[in-house]
């Protein structure tokens, strides 16, 4: 069914559909659907993917019969449990939730910093069937963690959630996404961060083979703010992590990071870009990722400096570590500069592991097996030795062993 | 007068560094600026030369009969005016031999003497080198690039050496010297003092004036000069340090 | 158009040229426009034999169905290919500047600089000459000398005449015609370059350069050059000059191929300095270049250097195919643009056979109002075992008007092979300029002998003569943006 049919299909259980501003944007989506010819050539987005399976889909979405909980350990502790991409509405001093809002639509697109192509997310806005919207108030410091349930089998998600931390916030984010039916989210978060506020934003991914998990995410930094964002991809299933960002008031930072641990016949697409539209700002981009079997995965990273943003610190990083003879990984690291005072840098490596550390680490009496685990631990030892909350690392590292017990 | 410096005061970041400096300096003599770190010496230095990260609030230096401010960099260096960097900085591919031969042409030029050739340079070069116990090979490098502290500060030697300065700055050029080293450098410094050049020494310690014999000594401290006389300065503040002064 | 109408019209065409169409057109005045029967006159001029005219249409008609390449990071008006001349000698002196005062003076100032001859000026600046000064003589000289150890070093046309069997076996193997839209036109209307073959196990000599030739010739336009070095031979090859050019025909998409046998070694090296247009960016020259090497036997090696700082807009990917196992591809680069100009350029390594290893050095300055990206693709293929490739890309900004742009495609199917790649951009060094000047260098020296370090490790990769005069050629496209 072409998307124009399956949109008309199912409006009535589309948020948004009888908006008229909402409507004539999709319109303008349906446009570009029917004209693309989804050339991969000219879309490096959708390289290595099978995009007709995302487009020619059955919708399918069911309002989740219990409300979500949402509770408050303790002063500065939530937890929220997401289910089919909703959540109940929850408002103290601290914190408001809501359902996700008209006004919040199309709030992403005003730098054009995701192209009119990404039709990853275009899908998301024209079959959005779910989302809330979390607001941190001015000067607080709390800490959120987010489970994402999907409750059956061939569930088309899609989910658009907003994050806005207000002036002088700080928020530390954990979200969960462990899912073991048949189904695909497609999740957009958009996030905005107020003058002197901060996000410590944690994505753990570990689904299985059956589900399919697109996010995106939109953030924009005001002054003096800072949004770090960590991926830990252990799915089993394929996994596509987009994540823009604009640095739109000096002073401020992006820290955008990714590890991935790909095995069997595995995909992951991957894509960091970061726009500095302004003075002074710094960001980081930095993605590893494991590749065994016959995976494959992309990482495309962009750093691009704006006229006006002098004084641009941007580092950009990638490393691939192929540990088969069949696994392939194409990286991309761009840097797109119209600013003279800047220092920009990127470095990209795919091998092998290093051969001369296996054989040190064998004359000291390992197996192979024993120093290629060893040597994989190694390669993520920063990442994984910066996370600082202690239950966190532990998941984390249960997550590694578990991969690793099936590395020969 | 060579050198005289007025009533000098200079900011940077909105931090101000120089507070009314005032220096003379006469053709032959020997000055030695002391201070603690911070003091504002290394200030002084680029100021001279004419580093642009600095905001001039005020004050006048006159130098051989220029107002200095009227100069830029590369005029003053024209001029005969020599800064030894405390940090040479290294300029990846460019070769050492041309570049010290494109620096004293355009000083010949400004002062209207012909131009030096090729091969009369190379000759120069190297005879001031195997004085300085500069290896040949070391002239084949690019500036500055992969030498050690050591030898980055011989270098600066070697060139002062070249291009015959008027006024030598010397800043903190004793700085991470050991013993031999600086018993190099202070000897190729000494060989080229003459009745017609004068020298600007910076330093931290008292070490370099054993070796380099001032005519004059100054304490800076805070941005400006607290106290001026002869050698017997240099002896006292190895004993108490800078403390006092403060 | 499907393929039977396609044989209709060869049919019909073949026997239009049978017949003689060429009373239909005037001897001396080309046509505008690029159709069947534009090639075929080309073809006639030349005297070629008919497989050769065969070969060109089916890359014409391979043409007409592509679109221009879209990938690269340059903005320029749509080309009207029918506004072109495509066979431009002779040419009418009508629109040649009549003598020099005519020609743009900022192009006389630097040829001054360069110290180049008055008559060679003129010739290349374009300008109308009855006699072109004489190098043939010492043409003549240096291929009577090659010809001893059996070098052939010809004409691309003389070539198809008189050593049909090697451009029969390698015209287009490296390049297909069909591989893009500007090499299918190259194969079609290609009307010049040069043709080496350096024989087994020979060490050519000398440096083969494009010099020799290039003032009895109007080439340049649509070069074609096929460079063929046999099992252990070695040949250096130079095309271009340091002498900006200037030229009546905007459009310019030559293609280089060079196939190198075991043990084999091609350096091929070049020096880009076409008109780039004024400083108000109008004119210039669009340059769409395809270089590509096959390293087709076992231990060969292609190296490509080269220095760009002409053209209005320069795109050129000089590639290197290493099919050969132990093969080794070399690219390094040095692109300056200034005013308007834009240059979308670097190089492509397909690493296909075993223990192969490439090496990408590249440096872009930016300076005025222009852009500069490094496009570079580096792939190991399933077989490419333990390969290795390094690639530094590092660029440069003078002024916050201009562009810098770094974009890498780095694939990895093998997992023995290792790739790595470093990239960096930033401003001239402050630090650097104020050591430099306090030592008595003006600022304008002071930012050319930097820039100069900057690209020491291409510009060492050229042959030495050239060498010198590429440094030169850097100071001077560095001139006016600078203070």
């Amino acid at each position: 069914m072409n998307i124009q049919d399956n949109y008309q299909k199912n409006k009535k259980n589309i948020f948004f559909s009888e908006n008229n501003d909402v409507k004539s944007h999709r319109e303008k989506l349906i446009d570009i659907f029917e004209n693309d010819k989804f050339d991969k050539k000219n879309n490096e987005s959708i390289k290595n993917i099978n995009l007709k399976n995302f487009l020619d889909f059955k919708y399918r979405y069911l309002a989740p019969e219990e409300t979500s909980l949402i509770s408050n350990n303790n002063d500065n502790n939530y937890s929220i449990v997401s289910v089919n991409g909703q959540c109940s509405s929850f408002k103290d001093d601290k914190i408001e939730i809501t359902k996700i809002l008209e006004e919040d639509y199309n709030d992403f697109s005003e730098n054009n910093t995701i192209e009119k192509n990404e039709h990853f997310v275009n899908l998301n806005s024209l079959f959005l069937n779910c989302g809330f919207k979390i607001v941190i108030k001015k000067n607080n410091n709390i800490k959120i963690k987010i489970s994402n349930i999907v409750t059956d089998d061939d569930l088309t998600i899609f989910q658009k959630n907003n994050f806005i931390c207000e002036e002088g916030s700080s928020l530390n984010l954990i979200e969960e996404y462990e899912n073991k039916n048949n189904s695909t989210s497609n999740i957009l978060n958009v996030i905005k961060l107020e003058k002197n506020s901060q996000l410590n934003h944690f994505l753990i991914q570990d689904n299985s083979p059956s589900h399919n998990l697109i996010v995106t995410s939109h953030s924009s930094c005001k002054k003096d703010s800072t949004y770090t964002q960590k991926v830990y991809n252990f799915s089993e299933g394929y996994v596509r992590n987009f994540h823009f960002s604009e640095l739109i008031e000096i002073n401020s930072e992006v820290d955008l990071q990714g590890i991935f641990f790909l095995k069997d016949n595995n995909t992951s697409n991957n894509k960091t870009f970061v726009k500095h539209l302004a003075e002074n700002c710094k960001s980081n981009q930095v993605y590893k990722g494991i590749l065994n079997d016959r995976s494959k995965a992309t990482y495309f990273s962009n750093t691009h400096v704006d006229q006006v943003a002098q004084k641009t610190e941007g580092y950009q990083l990638s490393k691939g570590i192929l540990l088969s003879d069949n696994a392939s990984f194409f990286s991309k690291p761009e840097l797109k500069i119209y600013a003279d005072d800047v220092k920009c840098s990127h470095g990209s490596t795919i091998g092998p592991i290093d051969e001369n550390a296996i054989f040190y680490l064998r004359s000291r009496g390992m197996s192979k097996i024993a120093a290629t685990k060893i040597l994989i631990s190694s390669f993520i030892n920063e990442e994984l030795n910066s996370i600082s909350d202690d239950q966190m690392a532990e998941i984390i590292q249960k997550k590694l062993v578990r991969y690793l017990s099936k590395v020969k | 007068m060579f050198l005289e410096i007025k009533d000098l005061s200079v900011k940077i970041e909105n931090k101000n560094i120089l507070k009314s400096l005032n220096l003379n300096i006469n053709k032959g003599e020997v000055h030695a600026i002391m201070g603690p770190n911070g003091s504002g010496k290394s200030t002084l230095a680029n100021v001279l030369a004419g580093k642009e990260d600095y905001e001039i609030l005020n004050g006048k230096i006159n130098f051989k009969d220029n107002d200095l401010f009227d100069l830029n960099i590369e005029e003053r260096a024209q001029e005969g005016m020599f800064l030894a960097f405390q940090y040479p900085v290294e300029i990846p591919g460019v070769n050492i031999t041309p570049f010290l031969h494109s620096a004293i042409n355009s000083k010949r030029k400004r002062m209207n003497e012909d131009e030096i050739d090729n091969l009369s340079f190379a000759k120069l070069l190297k005879s001031r080198a195997s004085d300085l116990g500069i290896n040949i090979d070391m002239l084949k490098r690019s500036v500055n690039t992969g030498f050690s502290g050591g030898e980055k500060k011989r270098y600066e030697i070697l060139q002062m050496s070249i291009l015959n300065p008027d006024l030598a700055i010397l800043d903190e050029t004793d700085s991470g010297l050991d013993i031999d080293a600086l018993k190099i450098v202070t000897d190729g410094v000494n060989k080229l003092k003459t009745k017609n050049n004068s020298f600007l020494i910076i330093t931290h310690y008292q070490k370099l004036l054993d070796y380099i014999k001032p005519d004059y000594v100054h304490v800076m401290v805070n941005g400006s000069i607290v106290k001026s006389g002869g050698s017997e300065i240099a002896a006292e503040i190895e004993k108490d340090g800078f403390q006092k002064f403060q | 158009m499907n393929s039977e109408t396609l044989n209709t019209l060869d049919t019909y065409s073949k026997n239009k040229y049978k017949y003689g169409f060429v009373t239909e057109i005037d001897n001396d005045k080309p046509q505008k426009g690029l159709n069947e029967d534009t090639i075929k006159f080309i073809s006639l001029k030349k005297n070629e034999p008919e497989w050769m005219l065969e070969w060109r249409l089916k890359a014409f008609s391979k043409w007409k169905k592509m679109k221009d390449p879209k990938w690269s990071n340059l903005s320029f008006p749509k080309i009207d290919y029918q506004d072109i001349y495509y066979y431009s000698a002779p040419k009418g002196f009508d629109k040649k500047p009549k003598d020099l005062s005519e020609v743009d003076p900022k192009l006389i100032e630097t040829y001054n600089k360069l110290g180049i001859p008055l008559e060679e000026q003129k010739v290349l600046a374009g300008v109308a000459v009855d006699v072109v000064f004489d190098s043939v003589s010492v043409a003549t000289t240096y291929k009577g000398e090659l010809e001893k150890l059996g070098i052939i070093f010809c004409s691309i046309g003389e070539a198809i005449q008189k050593h049909a069997d090697l451009i029969k076996k390698y015209l287009g193997s490296v390049i297909p015609p069909g591989d893009h839209s500007f090499s299918a036109l190259n194969s079609a209307v290609f009307t010049d370059g040069s043709f080496v073959y350096i024989p087994e196990g020979v060490k050519c000599p000398m440096e083969l350069s494009t010099y020799f030739r290039i003032n009895a010739e109007n080439t340049g336009q649509f070069e074609r050059t096929l460079i063929i070095a046999d099992k252990g031979s070695y040949v250096s090859y130079l095309e271009g000059c340091t002498a900006p050019k200037r030229d009546d025909n905007q459009l310019h998409a030559a293609n280089v191929e060079l196939i190198a046998l075991e043990d084999a070694e091609i350096k091929y090296s070049t020096v880009q300095n076409w008109y780039p247009g004024d400083e108000d960016g109008k004119g210039g020259i669009y340059n769409f270049v395809t270089k590509r090497g096959l390293c087709a036997g076992k231990n060969s090696k292609i190296s490509w250097t080269q220095v760009e700082t002409g053209s209005a807009i320069t795109w050129k990917y000089p590639s290197c195919i290493l099919k050969g196992d132990n093969s080794i591809g070399e690219f390094y680069s040095v692109a300056i643009t200034n005013n308007f100009q834009q240059a979308d350029t670097g190089t492509k390594m397909t690493h296909i056979g075993k223990n192969t290893k490439s090496k990408i050095i590249s440096k872009g300055i930016s300076l005025g109002k222009s852009q500069n990206t490094y496009r570079g693709e580096v792939s190991f293929l399933r077989k490419a075992e333990k390969a290795r490739n390094y690639t530094q890309c590092d660029s440069l900004l003078v002024g916050n008007q201009c562009g810098a742009h770094t974009v890498p495609y780095i694939e990895s199917k093998n997992n023995t092979a290792v790739i790595e790649h470093e990239a960096s951009t930033s401003k001239i060094n402050e630090d650097q300029l104020y050591y430099c000047r306090q030592r008595g260098l003006s600022h304008e020296e002071a930012v050319s002998l930097i820039v100069n370090g900057f690209c020491k490790q291409v510009l060492q990769e050229l042959p030495m003569e050239f060498a010198v005069e590429a440094q030169k050629l850097v100071s001077i496209s560095l001139e006016g943006s600078v203070g």
